[in-house]
């Protein structure tokens, strides 16, 4: 009984509101290969009941911010004391060099390429790391150095834990941040095999949109389109008669003007959001996907309904 | 009348609209509106009032806020300082060869919230006339077609939570995603933008809008959807949303911004362009496919069988990926050749967008989270396809396809499967037995008859047995090729057979029953496997098939008592028609116009009269055609005793019980059936038969509701429209015919509606044509089997009634010339009975027409109402009617009175009309086809002799020249060389006026020897005193239905 004792705070720590939650509400961290091996890491310090704590501290939001950047993540966690702590995690980069060497190996097959262009580790991707006598975790403790400024003198403690286990989720989403933290950007990567990064426009600095449907922006300074930018330029008003009033197309070909596709309800709901995965960093109490897939159930009956006019024929009080 | 618009304007839909002329001069009482700005006010837009009428009677519940109501610029085609208006019906600028130019207007508008612009949209699909006189401009029904798409995107769920930013607020929002085929949806639906869907700007601005109309659509989309799925998602989460301030994160805050109704997003709590970014970055996947010019195809192919890879196990599949630029579909190149950079085909994709190798690899990326088959393949240093044995072409073709399909990927599958129906599946089948029929006659068959039937299954026309089955269930193998044909076995289908088969045995059933599985009606066939019909023998075998086929049955002979001839089709009309009386079942005839529909029901009803039935029918039609079902009656069944009810006298009560026993036929309006629900109620009818049934086709109207409570041995339903072909009436006629046949409304809208009208589902279409069908027979007049049997000409009387108003308005010309006239000698007597025919003629024709009073003309004349149901007939068909009357007065209010009806423009030819104008006219009535004028009204004596119109097929005679040489002549401009369709000429006459003596005095050729007749009606002021009393005088009692 020592100072472990002494500096132990049992105390519940002081409860963060919209702090980062993690989306796992039991069991263990991260869902991929990946994040599971970063996981894995933590493990491997066998911190005791510090693990589980941490654990608990990631799934109650007391993870305020973080932030990866090349070798090093940054994050402020909340814990007893009222001010929250900072957590450094510092990584090794690999070099320039490393990189060239890794990004040649990587590409030249296509399941590698295709799983990182799509967000997916693929899972002989340590083999490339190897056989380049790299490695894509930190391998050594001398390429991970933790800092915390709590009292807890233990290393990693609760608090580096937490944002380990939020780093996990994270890397479950965006593989590249691991390549982030490592020191390379998805960007760079690609351009080292000569491959350009699909891009959609960038969020304009002063009036935001989210939108990056080819054609569903809302502001229209913001939808410049990928395929043809012309598309969105002005065109003045034709004099012409028919150009300019429409024709009033006779009935059936209104109904078989290509929306003669195959209109139903999804059996399996809110498919694209699942596609896209859970929300980055995501802060709320509820749970993204489900929240999402009430929404997209609610939905579809409403939509089929605009679809075929509404309720003016065919519907019934029963 | 007024035409609807509608544009972009301050981020909303908003409504205007053009008044026809006449229209604009009746709404002086308007305000007059200040000139706002720079635009003249336009000469014929509608005003405020004009809007908000029209909307009020199209929308159902709607109510206006004086917020939404606005004035604006549109910037219209303007030639000669006058815009150019949308449609010849609100204006006949003079043409000229100036080119327009683009010239803001000042118009009042009414911006539509969401929710309204939605409940409009919903109510006109589809139509171009949403109310009497409200006529939809394209650019309006375009929007409809944005709702449609707008519709389609939310029900499929391509849409994403988002946020959206303008100069001062951020909101939530769920936005639309156009990936692959919607991609192409969105651009094809942008092209056809009518360029006055954003002509519309702030009233004093300079330079006109030009919005390109891809923003403006991806604006309106956007909007549309937001509030369909906003709006769904609201009502489920019930009254929990609240208006709150404080939330616990940023994303609580966009959750509920994604919910509540103004979807702002308030705050200085959090960074909101952080929360922009983050959801940027979350959407990028989706984003970089949905900007792509390419997308990524599956192809399944079967195995090849000469490569003598024939055992059962052994057979490879392979699924080969394929890129496919969106606007060259035929273009397929393999992924291998983009992969390793193969020039050629390769570089025509990348003209068409860079990063096809990205693209593709991103894609497979994705898609390899559906399809695990393909993360594997992609392992090796090619890139061609995957491999796959025959349990994993099913998952494929089950389960992956649909998926991948749902996420934006083509599919390529074989026609087989895409194709396949019934034909490969398993099927049950019925097997009845006909009992047999006993001597003697005693027992009659029935549809209470007790029949024996057993079961069987089938794949196509080879039965399989129990045996069979069990066999196919242990191989366990869901595709096998038989007969040179890859098919589904569905190992769950199998097992559902087997238990069938064991658990249905022998069974016995009232015929009732065996019919309605025949025709598939609602709970009686198999749910748990496909049904393939009955197969029967005997009696069974025999109604059955005359049933489907509506033939077979011997023709029976006309009735007794039947005076008239019924042509070989009428007679095979009413062989049907017994038939299914007999069996109790009901029946809609729905031949073409004019092809006597009439006289087929009375043969009917005179048939079960005389043959001892001595029940009475009741025949319920619109009040406009009352007269006339009374004079064919008397015409082609004499014998019949006929009781009209109608009117105020009408008897009531116990003495309505005792007088309808004692009658043959009982005919009354919709109204009354309505009005007098209880009393018809007490009656059992033998037989109910509905006239113009179009008008129970919403079934939760009075009428409907009542025509559906009458009690009845047999009903029919008699209808000169295409009911067959509109699902969402069908049901209510049907349900009046065979009453829960097609199942309650609910079950009808699941099983039939939604699956046709949204899922085009060409099964549910064959379902429903095959379980209507028996019970609908229609013929037209261009059918092979019925044009040998028409006259090239059929000349038909029409008989109308006169309104309250038309009768004392005629009592009191009479009584004005009464006691003059006929003291009256010569040419003074002749003036005064040329005056009063005129006068009398006007009467009938419409009260506006008497009065010259520009006033209303809806409901005021009983002949306008029943020209105007037989040219909607006629219209609904496509095909084109002359109309012709003496009188230009009366050809102005038929020319206002069909326009604002129909929505279309119709011609007018009288004496006034230029003779380029004329020519114009003719041209474009002979040679517009569908989209020209179907309506040509002419006044007699310019149109009458001359002109060229075979374009027509209908000619109405509105009012009488009472000259049979004047009128046949001109009938002959649609009756002569040229003319390839037969042609039908219709008479209207007015019961119990001077139309009808008139006319009868003719039809006996009473002072008309045929050499008598010149070109005039002056033989009519030659005849007796007493006669001229007689022929002027009113039966009020036989003419007045109202």
């Amino acid at each position: 009984m020592s100072y472990d004792y002494w500096y132990y705070t049992p105390s519940t720590p002081r409860a963060v509101k919209g702090g980062i939650k993690a989306q796992t509400r039991r069991g263990e961290f991260g869902k991929s290969w990946w994040a599971k091996r970063w996981i894995g890491i933590l493990r491997d310090f066998n911190m005791g009941a510090r693990f589980e704590r941490g654990a608990s501290y990631a799934r109650r939001g007391q993870v305020i911010s973080i932030d990866v950047q090349s070798g090093m993540v940054r994050a402020k966690v909340q814990g007893s004391s009222s001010r929250p702590y900072s957590v450094k995690i510092k990584v090794k980069t690999l070099g320039m060099p490393a990189w060239k060497k890794l990004a040649t190996a990587l590409f030249t097959r296509p399941v590698l390429a295709a799983g990182l262009l799509s967000g997916q580790m693929p899972e002989h991707i340590e083999d490339v790391f190897k056989d380049a006598g790299l490695s894509l975790f930190p391998a050594k403790s001398a390429d991970l150095s933790t800092d915390c400024n709590c009292p807890d003198w233990s290393n990693p403690c609760k608090h580096i834990a937490a944002v380990y286990f939020l780093l996990g989720e994270e890397f479950d989403r965006d593989p590249f941040l691991i390549f982030k933290m490592r020191g390379t950007e998805r960007k760079v990567l690609l351009g080292m095999v000569g491959l350009k990064p699909i891009s959609v426009m960038e969020p304009a600095s002063d009036a935001v949109t989210a939108t990056t449907a080819r054609h569903g922006s809302v502001s229209e300074s913001s939808s410049s389109s990928y395929r043809n930018p012309d598309r969105l330029s002005p065109q003045p008003l034709p004099s012409e008669h028919a150009e300019f009033w429409g024709q009033v197309e006779p009935k059936d070909e209104w109904k078989d003007d290509g929306q003669s596709e195959f209109v139903s309800i999804p059996q399996i709901h809110a498919a694209l959001p699942k596609r896209l995965g859970s929300f980055p960093f995501w802060r709320s109490e509820k749970t993204f996907i489900s929240v999402m897939e009430d929404a997209y159930r609610n939905a579809s009956p409403a939509g089929l309904d605009a679809f075929i006019g509404g309720l003016q024929s065919g519907d019934s009080k029963e | 009348m007024i035409i609807l618009h509608a544009g972009q304007y301050g981020g909303n839909l908003t409504l205007w609209g053009e008044v026809s002329w006449e229209g604009h001069v009746n709404s002086v009482s308007q305000p007059p509106r200040k000139k706002t700005s720079h635009a003249d006010l336009h000469p014929f837009t509608a005003g405020i009032d004009d809007l908000l009428g029209a909307l009020e009677e199209a929308v159902p519940g709607f109510k206006h806020g004086a917020k939404w109501i606005c004035s604006m610029a549109a910037w219209l085609p303007t030639k000669r300082a006058s815009p150019v208006p949308s449609n010849d019906i609100i204006y006949d600028l003079p043409k000229s060869r100036t080119k327009a130019k683009i010239v803001p207007w000042a118009v009042a508008g009414y911006r539509l919230s969401t929710e309204d612009a939605v409940n409009l949209l919903c109510v006109l699909m589809g139509k171009h006339i949403v109310a009497p006189g409200v006529l939809v401009g394209a650019d309006l029904a375009y929007w409809a077609d944005a709702l449609r798409l707008a519709g389609s995107m939310v029900t499929r769920q391509q849409f994403l939570p988002s946020m959206t930013a303008d100069s001062n607020s951020y909101r939530g929002a769920w936005i639309p995603i156009f990936v692959g085929k919607d991609a192409e949806l969105f651009d094809k639906l942008a092209r056809r933008m009518p360029a006055v869907g954003r002509a519309l700007s702030e009233p004093d601005t300079v330079v006109p809008p030009k919005k390109s109309p891809i923003a403006v659509l991806g604006q309106i989309l956007a909007t549309l959807t937001d509030h369909l799925v906003r709006t769904a998602v609201y009502k489920a989460s019930h009254s929990s949303i609240r208006r709150r301030r404080i939330f616990d994160s940023m994303h609580d805050l966009w959750l509920h911004s994604l919910i509540s109704p103004d979807g702002l997003l308030e705050t200085k709590q959090f960074n909101l362009p952080q929360l922009a970014a983050n959801i940027h970055e979350w959407q990028l996947p989706v984003a970089a496919l949905a900007g792509s010019p390419f997308r990524l195809c599956f192809r399944l192919e079967a195995p090849d069988d000469s490569k003598g890879d024939s055992g059962k196990s052994g057979r490879t599949w392979h699924i080969s990926y394929l890129l496919q630029p969106h606007d060259d579909p035929s273009l397929l190149v393999p992924a291998d050749e983009v992969w390793m950079n193969k020039a050629g085909r390769t570089s025509v994709l990348e003209r068409k967008g860079p990063n096809a190798k990205e693209f593709l690899l991103l894609s497979l990326g994705q898609a390899s989270g559906i399809c695990p088959g393909i993360a594997a393949s992609m392992d090796g240093a090619n890139l061609t396809g995957h491999a796959v044995d025959t349990a994993g072409a099913y998952e494929f073709l089950t389960r992956e396809a649909t998926a991948l399909e749902q996420a934006g990927y083509g599919v390529m599958l074989p026609s087989w499967w895409t194709g396949k129906g019934t034909k490969t599946r398993l099927a049950a089948k019925a097997i009845a037995k006909s009992p047999k029929m006993r001597g003697g006659g005693g027992n009659k068959l029935s549809l209470d008859t007790i029949v024996e039937f057993d079961w069987e299954v089938a794949i196509g026309d080879q039965k399989i047995t129990l045996e069979e089955l069990e066999e196919l269930a242990r191989i366990k193998s869901p595709l096998v090729k038989a007969r040179g044909q890859w098919m589904e076995v569905n190992a769950a289908e199998i097992n559902q057979a087997i238990s069938f088969l064991k658990k249905r045995g022998g069974k016995k059933a009232a015929f009732r029953d065996i019919l309605m599985m025949k025709l598939g009606a609602e709970g009686t066939t198999p749910s748990e496997l496909n049904f393939d019909g009955i197969s029967a023998t005997g009696w069974i075998a025999d109604v059955l098939d005359r049933l489907d086929a509506k033939s077979g049955f011997k023709d029976l002979k006309p009735p007794k008592g039947f005076s008239g001839t019924l042509r070989p089709y009428q007679l095979r009309g009413y062989s049907w028609l017994s038939f299914l009386q007999q069996w109790g079942l009901g029946g809609c005839l729905a031949d073409d116009m004019g092809l006597g529909k009439t006289i087929q029901i009375l043969a009917l009803i005179q048939n079960y009269w005389q043959s001892g039935g001595r029940g009475t029918t009741l025949l319920v039609c619109p009040t406009s055609v009352m007269s006339n079902w009374q004079k064919e009656a008397a015409r082609f069944t004499p014998g019949l005793p006929v009781m009209l009810h109608h009117g105020v006298a009408r008897s009531k009560g116990a003495s309505f019980k005792k007088a309808a026993a004692k009658h043959a036929l009982v005919v009354s309006s919709y109204g009354l059936v309505q009005r007098d629900a209880k009393l018809f109620g007490q009656v059992q009818w033998s037989g109910v038969v509905l006239d113009e049934a179009q008008n129970i086709k919403n079934p939760n109207t009075k009428q409907a509701v009542s025509a559906r409570s009458l009690k009845a041995d047999y009903r029919f339903a008699l209808t000169g429209t295409p009911v067959e072909n509109n699902v969402g009436d069908l049901w209510s006629i049907m349900e009046f015919l065979n009453p829960s046949f097609l199942g309650t409304q609910g079950q009808f809208k699941r099983n039939f509606f939604v699956p046709i009208q949204a899922e085009h589902d060409p099964d549910a279409t064959d379902r429903l044509r095959h379980a209507t069908g028996p019970f609908i027979l229609r013929r037209l007049k261009t059918d092979k089997s019925v044009i040998s049997d028409l006259p090239e000409k059929m000349e038909m009387k029409v008989f109308c009634h006169l309104t309250e108003e038309q009768a004392s308005m005629y009592t009191s010309v009479l009584k004005d010339v009464e006691d003059t006239m006929f003291e009256a000698e010569g040419i003074q007597r002749k003036g005064m009975i040329l005056a009063t025919l005129s006068k009398l003629k006007q009467v009938c024709n419409h009260p506006a027409q008497f009065l010259g009073d520009n006033s209303g003309t809806a409901n005021r004349s009983g002949k306008l109402a029943r020209l105007t149901e037989m040219l909607e007939e006629v219209l609904e068909v496509g095909e084109k009617a002359l109309v012709f009357t003496q009188f230009v007065g009366m050809g102005n209010i038929l020319k206002r009175h069909l326009q604002e009806t129909f929505g279309r423009e119709v011609l007018f030819l009288h004496g006034g009309v230029p003779k380029g104008k004329r020519d114009l006219m003719v041209e474009r009535f002979q040679d517009g086809g569908r989209d020209g004028p179907q309506i040509f009204i002419l006044s007699i004596k310019a149109g009458g002799t001359g002109l060229n119109l075979t374009a027509a097929n209908h000619v109405f005679h509105f009012d009488r020249w009472w000259n049979p040489a004047v009128e046949s002549q001109a009938t002959d401009r649609a009756f002569r060389i040229g003319q390839k369709r037969n042609v039908q000429v219709r008479k209207l006459v007015c019961v119990g006026t001077l139309e009808e003596k008139i006319d009868e005095m003719i039809e006996h050729k009473r002072y008309v020897a045929e050499n008598v007749i010149g070109t005039g009606e002056s033989w009519l002021t030659k005849i007796s005193n007493e006669d001229l009393r007689d022929v002027l005088s009113l039966s009020r009692k036989e003419a007045v239905r109202e």
